[in-house]
């Protein structure tokens, strides 16, 4: 059977070649059989086409369209995801190749593949994939043209230069509705893509850390409003661990508070807690562009506040997002570092969970712990004289040795070589066990500062973990005990204190870090990344500065504001369209020839001399050379010009030629006093 | 009750039509004449543009919200590439090719431009026709033809035909109404098994018209008998056929002549005229292909023998408006 319609050639190239891409697109995150049935469905679409095979019968595409369903379910073993849900697509719409029976069949299949093109943009959004979507929007949009350009030109590369042509005067306008545009955040709950990531989890045992420390992957980029401040005060909070089962840290203490919700959103007012915390001086302000996590739980400095609607304060002073954060994320925050945390009392519960230590572990640390306490009953005191003690005999090292059971006592009195997880945790214990409420706090310390852009890099490898004690009449500090092991850590970035080591970035040995001490390719590595953050500042986390662009831009954001703005703006960016549409605009010759005469009637009228109504241009002349004799041979000429002008074959040259006569055609009284 | 407004309002829509775009032979388009609107697959568009916009504010991802912008405003650059595909064109309406009743005219269009756009895809149509697609490369002139079909014989008047184009995205329809003033002529519809085989079948079997016509009013050769038409000439009838109670018949004659042939009207008796001008026309065309001169007689109107196509253009004419009120649209 012959289909009714067909797809003209150029048109079915340029569909083929979308089709082929936007199944490239997605590979990464695709079951690679339903690449396989795209490429397979697209080879039967060109036999098809050749009129070398035959249309698939009824009962193998739904089949077809049977397996790829079920076999999707076999492999997600869910629908509801992201990834299921775009797969499903892809396949209905490889197995739509084997259908172009009308032409709306093969717009269905254009408009699809704009829409999974665009759609790789929900899993990667790094600038290199972003110019992939950009150009493979280009061969779709030539698809387009070609199907309802010209039939008689069937060459596939004038449809792309026409569709290019477009692409690019669409930009301009692209730009301006991107940056008025509002965003008015998200409407429903959406599935989210599953992937695994590297960074801080929700729990901590030894070991954990060590393995951040060996990835040189970004964990956040930090911009101050002013100086960044020095390295030992950039202690990036994220997760705070009470819980303690002999082994593994993890968060306690989440509910049960009497006073209010443990999150407290910032529009429901930011001052419920204000009992608990005093903040002295001024704050600092900061913004920071987190990448994918897929946690909700955001880093600061301490204590923080933001004024995001989505993100809240917790109970123990961090921030927590509302979703979990899959996507770069980008949120301001202001920080007092100079701060007093639940500096009067603890509640009782919490009291007790902040010195709570699991039975049957660790008994040396404990008994230890005791006989410290009854010799310096001083809190202070008893913190100096640990720090002094890591201070003297214990190595700080990325390579610690394993440990058993019991982890506190084995590395107290035993191995003494470990990172900083071993030093908060055995820290946190010794003050439990001394009777002074301590808590363990995961996050970033440091960060690697930006040579020429105003950024602080934080890595994965600046992950971190140190302790918090409770003290009476001064709430909680921050203790390091990493700090008293090995200060330098601290003051200078973990990059240039471990670099030596050969473990040192283990996980991520194709990273240009690992060429830091190389001059021009760490330059170009840190080139790089300030190409990133832009990136990720002025395009992925748009929305958080798109308030202040546009107040900076407009003065004020009000309806009439944005109007004006889109309406100029959008008009500059049409300019060229309206250059073309000037250009191209063909003269009307013909009324331009009555223009002029009607301008040449004009000056004879100012002169008294107007033309009567049914007057030819000829008797007008000669009736003027009547009466006033000195215009005769200027309107004669002017006369004859006219009527080669009207009449002859090279209008254009002759209307030229009549208009320069004209004018040099000036006529005074003079002449006409002159003549009579 | 619906209909009837409908009709109202169709009266009033095709009423400011013509008032806006009356009958022309020539025109330039431009934004004055040009209507532009979405297209059905644009209405789809703007779904998919709807949805992409869903789709990046419940994901907040602005690189899909860029992309969702960069199809938008190429939504909106194609309204200037669309409506730029025929603004500037210059339409004249051409020739117009007479046809035969029943069958169709050809019209007659010559696109040119003065500038040296590239104009694609673009479609003439009239009710009841295929349309027409032709695209324009610079300064050339370029002729498209509509064959419209036509009922009834005298001059022809095409309705106004719809000139659109889609090019280059699909998105946007930008279109106008040309009523031209050029008029097609209309013979009368020709009518098979025509009475000349009558003539040749009393020859043997020499198929087409040989030097006879076929009249009742002649006397020398007897062609056949036919059944009595009221009005018919007593003379001719033939009574002998009558006694035999084979009812009222008349006997037909044709004159054998050498040189001159006539198409006459009287020849075909008992017919109405619009029969009686399909048969002439019928002949007209068979006696056209011969080497003998003929000629017409028509109750008011006689055109001397001749030969060639002008000859039969001049007979066809006349076949074409007897008795047609000449203000009809009489052309000079």
């Amino acid at each position: 059977m012959r289909p009714l319609w067909q797809i003209p050639r150029n048109s079915l190239f340029w569909l083929l070649l979308s089709v082929v891409i936007s199944i490239a697109l997605h590979l990464e995150h695709l079951p690679p059989w339903v690449a396989l049935a795209g490429i397979v469905a697209t080879l039967w679409q060109i036999q098809l086409y050749r009129e070398r095979w035959r249309q698939p019968g009824r009962l193998l595409k739904w089949s077809l369209a049977g397996a790829c369903a079920g076999g999707l379910f076999l492999h997600y073993g869910r629908m509801n995801g992201l990834e299921p849900m775009v797969a499903l697509l892809l396949s209905g719409y490889s197995l739509k190749l084997l259908e172009l029976h009308h032409k709306r069949d093969a717009l269905v299949l254009i408009y699809l593949s704009y829409l999974i093109i665009i759609l790789q943009s929900l899993f990667s959004t790094t600038i290199v994939s972003s110019l992939l979507v950009l150009i493979a929007l280009l061969p779709v949009t030539a698809a387009l043209v070609a199907m309802h350009g010209a039939t008689e030109n069937t060459r596939p590369v004038a449809a792309l230069r026409t569709g290019l042509a477009m692409l690019l005067q669409a930009i301009p306008l692209m730009l301006v509705l991107f940056i008025v545009m509002p965003r008015i955040g998200s409407l429903w709950a959406i599935p989210q893509k599953t992937s695994a990531t590297t960074g801080v989890s929700d729990s901590m045992s030894p070991g954990d850390m060590t393995k951040l420390g060996r990835s040189g992957k970004i964990a956040f980029r930090v911009e101050f409003d002013g100086p960044i401040p020095a390295q030992s005060q950039l202690y990036w909070r994220g997760l705070v661990f009470s819980g303690f089962d002999g082994r593994r840290w993890d968060q306690q203490g989440s509910w049960g508070y009497n006073d209010g919700k443990y999150l407290q959103w910032s529009d429901q007012g930011l001052e419920a807690w204000d009992s608990v915390i005093k903040r002295r001086g001024e704050p600092l302000s900061y913004r920071v562009t987190l990448e994918a996590t897929n946690s909700p739980w955001l880093f600061a400095l301490s204590t923080p506040l933001s004024p995001s609607p989505s993100v809240a304060l917790s109970r123990d002073f961090r921030l927590v997002n509302k979703n979990p954060v899959n996507a770069k994320l980008q949120y301001s925050v202001k920080s007092w570092l100079n701060n007093q945390l639940e500096p009067k009392s603890l509640v009782g519960w919490r009291h007790k969970l902040e010195l709570a230590l699991p039975s049957g572990f660790n008994p040396k640390t404990r008994e230890t712990a005791k006989q410290w306490r009854e010799q310096t009953p001083d809190t202070v005191a008893l913190i100096n004289r640990l720090l002094a003690l890591y201070h003297q005999e214990f190595i700080y090292t990325l390579r610690p040795p394993a440990l058993g059971k019991h982890t506190v006592d084995e590395f107290l009195w035993g191995t003494k070589k470990g990172f900083c997880e071993f030093y908060a945790s055995s820290f946190v214990f010794f003050m439990r066990a001394a009777g002074v409420p301590a808590r363990v706090v995961v996050g970033y310390q440091g960060g690697e500062r930006h040579p020429t852009e105003n950024y602080l890099l934080v890595h994965q490898y600046d992950a971190h973990a140190w302790a918090e004690v409770w003290i009476e009449g001064s709430g909680w500090l921050r203790v390091d005990p990493t700090a008293a092991v090995a200060p330098e850590r601290i003051e200078m970035s973990f990059a240039d204190f471990f670099s030596e080591q050969d473990d040192f970035l283990s996980a991520s040995p194709f990273a240009l870090e690992r060429l830091r001490h190389i001059n021009w390719l760490n330059h170009l590595r840190l080139k790089l990344d300030s190409l990133d953050y832009a990136w990720a500042k002025w395009v992925l986390g748009y929305e958080n500065i798109q308030n202040d662009l546009l107040l900076s831009l407009l003065g004020a954001i009000n309806p009439q504001r944005i109007a004006l703005f889109l309406l100029l703006a959008g008009g500059i960016a049409l300019l060229p369209i309206f250059i073309m549409l000037y250009l191209s605009r063909e003269k009307n010759t013909r009324d331009e020839l009555d223009r002029l005469f009607l301008q040449y009637c004009s000056r004879l009228e100012k002169m008294g001399l107007p033309r009567q109504s049914g007057e030819g241009p000829r008797d007008f002349a000669q009736r003027i050379s009547r009466c006033a004799p000195g215009l005769t041979e200027a309107v004669e000429h002017l006369t004859e010009l006219y009527e080669s002008a009207r009449y002859g074959e090279e209008q254009e040259a002759e209307i030229k030629a009549f208009k320069t006569a004209l004018r040099g055609f000036k006529p005074s009284r003079k002449v006409l006093l002159s003549s009579t | 009750m619906i209909k009837r407004w409908r009709k109202v309002f169709n009266k009033r829509y095709q009423q400011w039509i013509t008032r806006r775009l009356p009958p022309i032979k020539k025109i330039r388009l431009d934004n004055r004449k040009l209507f532009i609107f979405p297209t059905r697959a644009g209405f789809v568009f703007f779904a998919l543009l709807v949805l992409l916009w869903l789709i990046a504010t419940n994901f907040e991802n602005n690189l899909i919200f860029a992309f969702t912008f960069l199809l938008t405003s190429l939504f909106i650059i194609d309204v200037f590439h669309t409506f730029l595909n025929l603004s500037g064109l210059q339409i004249e309406g051409g020739r117009a090719t007479p046809g035969f009743a029943g069958q169709s005219a050809e019209f007659e269009y010559l696109l040119s431009q003065t500038g040296k756009r590239q104009r694609y895809s673009i479609e003439f149509s009239h009710p009841g026709v295929d349309p027409a697609v032709v695209s324009l490369a610079g300064k050339e002139i370029k002729a498209i033809y509509l064959s419209i079909p036509v009922k009834r014989r005298g001059w022809f008047q095409a309705q106004r035909i719809t000139v659109k184009s889609v090019y280059p995205l699909g998105l946007l329809r930008v279109w106008t109404y040309l009523q031209f003033d050029t008029q097609a002529l209309v013979y009368p519809g020709v009518i098979d098994a025509p009475l000349p085989t009558q003539i040749a079948a009393g020859q043997g079997d020499k198929p087409l018209p040989q030097n006879y016509v076929a009249h009742n009013s002649g006397s020398e050769d007897f062609v056949g008998l036919e059944k009595y038409r009221l009005g018919e000439s007593l003379h001719h009838i033939a009574w002998k056929q009558f006694a035999r109670e084979q009812g009222l018949q008349t006997k037909h004659y044709a004159d054998a002549i050498d040189d001159e042939l006539w198409l006459d009207w009287a020849s075909l008796p008992g017919m109405d005229s619009e029969a009686r001008l399909s048969r002439l026309c019928a002949w007209a065309l068979c006696f056209s292909e011969a080497p003998q001169p003929y000629g017409l007689r028509l109750p008011d109107l006689e055109i001397a023998p001749g030969t060639g196509r002008s000859h039969r253009d001049a007979v066809l004419r006349e076949l074409a408006l007897f008795g047609l009120p000449k203000a009809a649209g009489e052309k000079a």
